[in-house]
């Protein structure tokens, strides 16, 4: 129960930190900022669970909050689906095409996924990318996807007419929320019977299935759950930037994002987010040397994986261990 | 007829590409278990070593292509000593290796766009002229890299076959530990076929900047595809890995023709789906039993 305990704990105090933030720092860049923040966490804390937690390497979680955001695009921009109910039909949606790959993935095992995932990713972005017929000709030629350009003009949730000058406050209010939301429920899984049952199939896969643990029904489970608020954070990304591109099926995003979860810890409940914060710093300290970002995450990437391992969660349990040996 | 004739012609080029850059590939996952997720970012880096090697310093197209399998070599190297050889130390080495390999090659792709610019550049090491089938042209250039590729297959074949070296990598991917008991010193064949996947990695970047141009991204469309053919064929299975690149390379000039290159890609990506869905282990690949 201890470990609850102090999950809870942990959880208030960054909730309270959190919320007390937009009053403590009101400047416009820190809440959109922290709001972005909030998106990449859900859909790190999400990937965690399939990643770290079953074990199962699939790269598809970008693929998956694209579907997200387009399903939400797509929903309001031709049957004009108020937004509020578009982004919970999208994490539906992202719910059937999770469970599609992780059908798909069944049968692999270890890198063959990464590189199925990777696949899949790679034909969405592909197929929409390359796609230059004119769907629409409501406002200009659109393919069905948006081409390159993206999907914009698909409403809102109401919130920039309710606050004019402080929507980015209520954004950030309500990225909070969602964040509070999926750490629970990672929280919930990880330490309930699910996560019990994911831990065994992923480290003794031939004894947790003499146990009569089904690899089939708790892989299609894991899938189904991390897909459904990736795909809400997507939805989410779609209505506070107002425009969903192809961009984010981008390899950069995928390197940032995978970049959290190593650097922060895999298989951890407060690791990736505490990577994700790090990074999200780290990467504004690097703003100055903009040319270099993407070397400084790939070498921080690297050395992570082969010197910790098990990231800043690791470093802290080592902290630990070594303050236990002294006492 | 002729346009058979086009089809095959750019369809085996294409396949010829694929064939050198998946090589390497497959040799290294066959012997170490490794998805290099850098060998796109090497080849790359071959390309534009050989032209810097020929526009900065001015030395034989010979020179520099071999300068740029030389460089790649030691970038492979240097993979296995800095990232390799202590994740294999510790546990999860597949997805570790995976991920580290990952971070390399966004450093090295960066490293470029930072010394080379976005830009694309055409690449110098080129030959001029056609030749004339039928009624088709065929670029002098195309068969130039079938050549070359075919003379490359046959090397590798024969280091894998008739050296002792060869017969320790052979040794290596069929049973490390059995390999490893007979004396086989497994640490040296796996920096040799880091070493030998970095070289072969830089002679396909070299063909394919010269029928495309040189862009510091243009390694992770051949990566994914030397991915696809390695998939397709079963990890660690090099001389299906080449059946399987010349096949690929044949279905998508075909479906270039027949569709439009449009969806050439994504029909590959589909094939490799319903490849991997229907045998796990690939085409050629044998199916691993797993003794608990």
């Amino acid at each position: 129960m201890k470990s609850v305990r102090r999950d809870i704990l942990i959880g208030l105090v960054c909730l309270a930190l959190a919320i007390a933030l937009p009053i403590a720092m009101p400047g416009r860049y820190v809440i959109t900022q922290s709001t972005l923040f909030f998106i990449w966490a859900i859909v790190v804390v999400q990937w965690n669970l399939v990643l770290g937690i079953s074990g199962i390497f699939s790269l598809a979680q970008m693929a998956l909050f694209a579907t997200g955001a387009y399903a939400t695009a797509m929903l309001g921009f031709y049957w004009k689906v108020p937004m509020l109910a578009a982004i919970p039909t999208a994490g539906v949606i992202t719910v059937a095409v999770g469970m599609l790959i992780g059908l798909a993935c069944l049968r692999l095992r270890g890198p063959y996924v990464a590189l199925l995932t990777l696949a899949i990713a790679q034909v969405m972005y592909v197929l929409i990318v390359n796609d230059t017929d004119c769907f629409t000709t409501v406002g200009g030629c659109m393919p069905l996807f948006g081409g390159v350009r993206g999907i914009g003009q698909f409403g809102d949730i109401g919130l920039r007419a309710l606050f004019p000058s402080k929507w980015y406050v209520a954004h950030y209010y309500v990225g909070l929320a969602l964040l509070a939301v999926a750490v629970t429920i990672s929280i919930v899984v990880i330490r309930g019977p699910l996560g019990l049952a994911f831990r065994a199939l992923r480290d003794n896969p031939g004894y947790a299935m003499s146990r009569g643990i089904s690899r089939f029904k708790y892989q299609l489970w894991i899938f189904a759950v991390s897909a459904f608020f990736t795909g809400i954070a997507g939805g989410f990304y779609a209505i506070h930037f107002r425009v969903v591109g192809p961009t984010v099926f981008s390899f950069s995003t995928l390197l940032f994002l995978i970049a959290m979860i190593v650097i922060g810890g895999l298989g951890s409940i407060w690791g990736p987010l505490l990577g994700a914060a790090v990074l999200m710093l780290a990467d504004e300290g690097m703003r100055e040397l903009s040319d270099y970002r993407n070397i400084g995450l790939g070498l921080l990437l690297a050395v992570f994986v082969i010197a910790w391992p098990n990231g800043l969660n690791g470093l802290n349990g080592w902290l630990q261990r070594s303050r236990a040996s002294r006492d | 007829m002729d346009v058979l004739i086009q089809i095959v012609a750019s369809g085996l080029t294409l396949g010829a590409m694929y064939a050198v850059a998946t090589i390497g590939l497959s040799l290294v996952y066959g012997s170490l278990n490794m998805l290099n997720m850098a060998h796109g970012a090497i080849l790359t880096l071959g390309g534009y070593i050989c032209y810097a090697a020929i526009v900065h310093a001015g030395l034989h197209p010979a020179l520099a292509l071999l300068a740029a399998a030389l460089v790649c070599a030691l970038v492979g190297l240097l993979i296995y000593f800095s990232a390799a050889l202590p994740l294999l130390r510790a546990e999860n080495f597949e997805t570790n290796i995976f991920i580290a390999t990952i971070g390399i090659g966004s450093v090295i792709e960066n490293l470029m766009l930072k010394g080379f610019g976005p830009y694309p550049i055409p690449q110098p090491l080129a030959v001029g002229g056609q030749v004339v089938i039928g009624n088709v042209h065929v670029p002098l250039q195309n068969v130039f890299i079938l050549g070359v590729a075919i003379v490359l297959m046959v090397a590798v074949a024969i280091l894998l076959q008739r050296t002792s070296t060869g017969r320790a990598i052979r040794a290596t991917s069929m049973n490390r530990e059995a390999a490893q008991l007979m004396g086989v010193r497994v640490g040296r064949v796996y920096a040799q076929v880091l070493a030998l996947s970095g070289a072969l990695a830089a002679v396909s970047g070299i063909m394919i900047s010269s029928i495309a141009t040189l862009t510091p991204v243009m390694g992770g469309d051949p990566m994914l595809k030397a991915f696809i053919v390695c998939v397709v064929a079963g990890l660690g299975n090099v001389y299906g890995a080449v059946i399987a690149a010349i096949a690929l390379g044949l279905l998508e000039a075909a479906t270039q023709y027949v569709l439009g290159v449009r969806w050439s890609f994504a029909t590959l990506l589909l094939l490799v789906i319903l490849v991997l869905i229907w045998r796990p282990y690939g085409l050629f690949g044998k199916q691993q039993v797993v003794r608990l």
